[in-house]
């Protein structure tokens, strides 16, 4: 499944990376939590924070201290075993699930070759949904431990949504997974560098001014999964959870300092894992468009001369790449929740059951159907 | 055999007695506890012990059809949660309690 | 000490201590928590014997689907306290002897089966092990389930279209969901 490596230098080189991939996870919270509240600012036609620091850069140090100096209390009518365990779970899920996202090209250091993610499953599709459906518990967890109505409530509507939502969401991807015939997300990727290009009826069809991405096959499940990941990380459209109208703000009313801080982590380790898997699943993962990695690192060579570094510059370029994906995504999640307006109860649960299912389901039997046809006649 | 064995060298029968504690776990719940939710829960701990052991069997034999059998015992017990747990609603909406002794008045 | 008998031992120990948990625990929250905690560590087990999508699989089903219904079933009801969580009187006296009796039957049996199996054939499960290398599981496990048992998968099929009739059956009040009870 996953191997540390045999020497001791492998070992060590790769548990530094899981803390790193670990910290890098923690660290772009609090820019994202700066970038939405700018960004929510344009929208909105304000300012937004920028007092503290240029362009209120500091800000994200000034709310780290105040989370940090809060008091730290628990209501007297809840759970406290429950309701101090809740936080701590809802960050492990989104972290363990978001080291599973291969980053850039495996990276060659002498006879060893270090992967630019937190381990390698080869079953990686079925780990991540696994393991980011255990947020479930958190809330869960979250709304009892509180021991107040308004926390039960949102904690019942947030995992019935997340339940709901968890089937189209698996569902949308299984016609990529046919397509490509694999769990591993980094063989996922693999097949979709380079351009265009695929075998029907015994002939390959090309076209070499597009990427060879899974967008081009499997449009109706791009739709449909980006549109279940707002839905699984409790984000607007879909915020039912916290509907402060109605909910005061759902199963974390009574949560303040840094167990709140700790729940906004997983809120956003769930937005990056969605981001990332979109970026693997839709968009080739780490691969630049049109260009495979070895033509990609033949033109590091021939500029570096280097191997070692031709191939740690190759790995950077690659970064960058799925950065800027990356990024991309996290933006279209602000950018929604601060233009759409919320869906009714009701109409979300209609929405997951009743439209989003059957055309998931409709989905994956036309890819099934069209593979078969185009894999085993020959015109 | 030397003693030292069990502990380092880990077999099919290491597995086997787990999945074996763990159902006789699974049935002292369901013969000690009165909760209709726990005693449901008790019958999935002993479903899990049974997947270990067929897991088991599957992977020192070398053959996937164990692990078929996994597959078929994973679908009924989430059947047979759902139905439990429905019949736990119906009891709650009558009794305001999940004791199995209120069982004998849900005829008709 | 190796790593993979380190870790079967840890993942022994956490399925039986939150197995007792289950079982033990007073709260039924706790106890479907704790159920949730065996599963997780049964789904391990299933990864240290190579089963990696069934792993998956129970964790998305059992740990993700199924237990997340029952808390969920569990705080609806709000139980702050049970009155009698485990039963009393002279018949169970009998039965809780009678369980302690065939746990510990069924503990000494699977032993003595498995160190005779152990000492037998250790060497031939062995080859056997070696015989079978690390194949791709999941196709092989897409292939026998889709091709060979496809009579048991239909089955399994028709039953769930039942069970969801008659859930929906069971549990559907008067009057659909504005019902007044």
């Amino acid at each position: 499944m996953t191997s540390m490596g045999t020497t001791t230098f492998e070992v060590a080189v790769n548990l530094i990376k899981l803390v790193l991939v670990f910290l890098m996870m923690v660290q772009l919270v609090p820019i994202l939590v700066w970038l939405e509240r700018r960004g929510s600012a344009f929208i909105q036609n304000r300012f937004g924070p920028n007092r503290v620091g240029p362009l209120g850069l500091l800000q994200l140090l000034a709310d780290a201290v105040k989370f940090l100096t809060k008091e730290d209390f628990a209501p007297e009518k809840g759970n406290r075993l429950l309701f101090y365990a809740a936080p701590v779970f809802a960050l492990v899920p989104a972290a363990v699930a978001y080291m599973a996202i291969p980053m850039s090209v495996p990276l060659k250091f002498n006879e060893y070759t270090f992967l630019i993610q937190g381990y390698e499953i080869n079953v990686g599709i079925v780990f991540i949904l696994g393991i980011s459906s255990l947020a479930a518990y958190t809330i869960l967890m979250a709304g009892w431990g509180s021991g107040s109505k308004f926390s039960l409530m949102g904690a019942l509507r947030a995992s019935a949504q997340i339940i709901s939502y968890e089937l189209a969401l698996g569902l949308s991807i299984v016609g990529i997974i046919l397509l490509y015939g694999t769990f591993n997300l980094s063989e996922m990727i693999h097949a979709q560098q380079g351009i265009f290009s695929f075998n029907a009826f015994g002939h390959n069809i090309s076209a070499s001014w597009l990427p060879n991405w899974g967008i081009f096959y499997q449009p109706v499940g791009m739709i449909l999964f980006f549109a279940a990941t707002f839905a699984e990380s409790n984000r607007l459209p879909f915020d039912l959870a916290e509907g402060e109208a109605e909910l005061v703000a759902g199963f974390h009313t009574e949560y303040g300092g840094f167990k709140m801080l700790m729940f906004f982590i997983g809120e956003y380790g769930h937005m990056m894992i969605a981001s990332g898997l979109m970026a693997t699943f839709f968009f080739g993962g780490y691969s630049i468009w049109n260009l495979t990695p070895q033509e990609v690192y033949q033109w590091c060579f021939n500029l570096i001369g280097n191997e070692f570094w031709a191939g740690a510059m190759n790995s950077l370029l690659h970064f960058l790449s799925y950065l800027v994906k990356f990024g991309i995504f996290l933006w279209i999640f602000f950018h929604v929740r601060w233009t759409l307006p919320r869906f009714r109860y009701d109409q979300l649960m209609d929405l997951g059951w009743k439209t989003m299912l059957p055309w998931a389901l409709a989905n994956t039997m036309i890819t099934a159907l069209i593979i078969f046809v185009t894999s085993y006649y020959v015109l | 055999m030397p003693e030292t064995n069990i502990i380092t060298t880990i077999g099919p029968e290491h597995y086997l007695v787990l999945s074996a504690l763990l159902f006789s776990i699974g049935m002292a719940g369901v013969l000690l506890r009165r909760n209709l939710i726990v005693l449901l829960m008790s019958i999935e701990l002993m479903l899990n012990a049974v997947n270990i052991s067929f897991i088991t069997f599957s992977h020192y034999s070398g053959k996937v059809e164990g692990q078929i059998m996994v597959f078929f015992v994973m679908t009924i017990a989430a059947a047979e949660a759902a139905v439990g747990l429905a019949l736990a609603v119906s009891i709650f909406k009558r009794f305001k309690e999940v004791n199995i002794r209120f069982f004998e008045h849900l005829k008709g | 000490m190796t790593a993979d008998v380190f870790l079967f031992w840890f993942l022994a120990f956490m399925t039986i201590v939150s197995g007792l948990g289950v079982v033990l625990m007073a709260n039924p929250i706790y106890s479907a928590l704790s159920l949730a905690m065996t599963m997780i560590s049964v789904a391990a087990i299933f990864v240290t014997l190579q089963a990696y999508f069934l792993a998956g699989v129970q964790i998305i089903v059992y740990a993700g689907a199924v237990m997340v219904l029952f808390v969920m079933v569990l705080m609806l009801f709000d139980l702050k306290h049970e009155l009698q969580a485990f039963t009393r009187g002279r018949a169970t006296g009998a039965i809780k002897i009678a369980t302690v009796g065939i746990l510990s039957g069924l503990v000494v049996g699977a032993v003595t089966i498995g160190l005779t199996i152990g000492g037998k054939n250790q060497a031939e499960v062995a080859s056997a092990t070696k015989a079978a290398g690390i194949v791709d599981t999941t196709r092989g496990l897409s292939e026998a389930l889709f091709l060979k048992n496809v009579f048991g998968f239909e089955a399994l099929g028709v039953l769930l279209l039942v069970i969801a009739v008659g859930t929906v059956a069971l549990s559907r009040s008067k009057g659909g969901t504005h019902a007044r009870d």
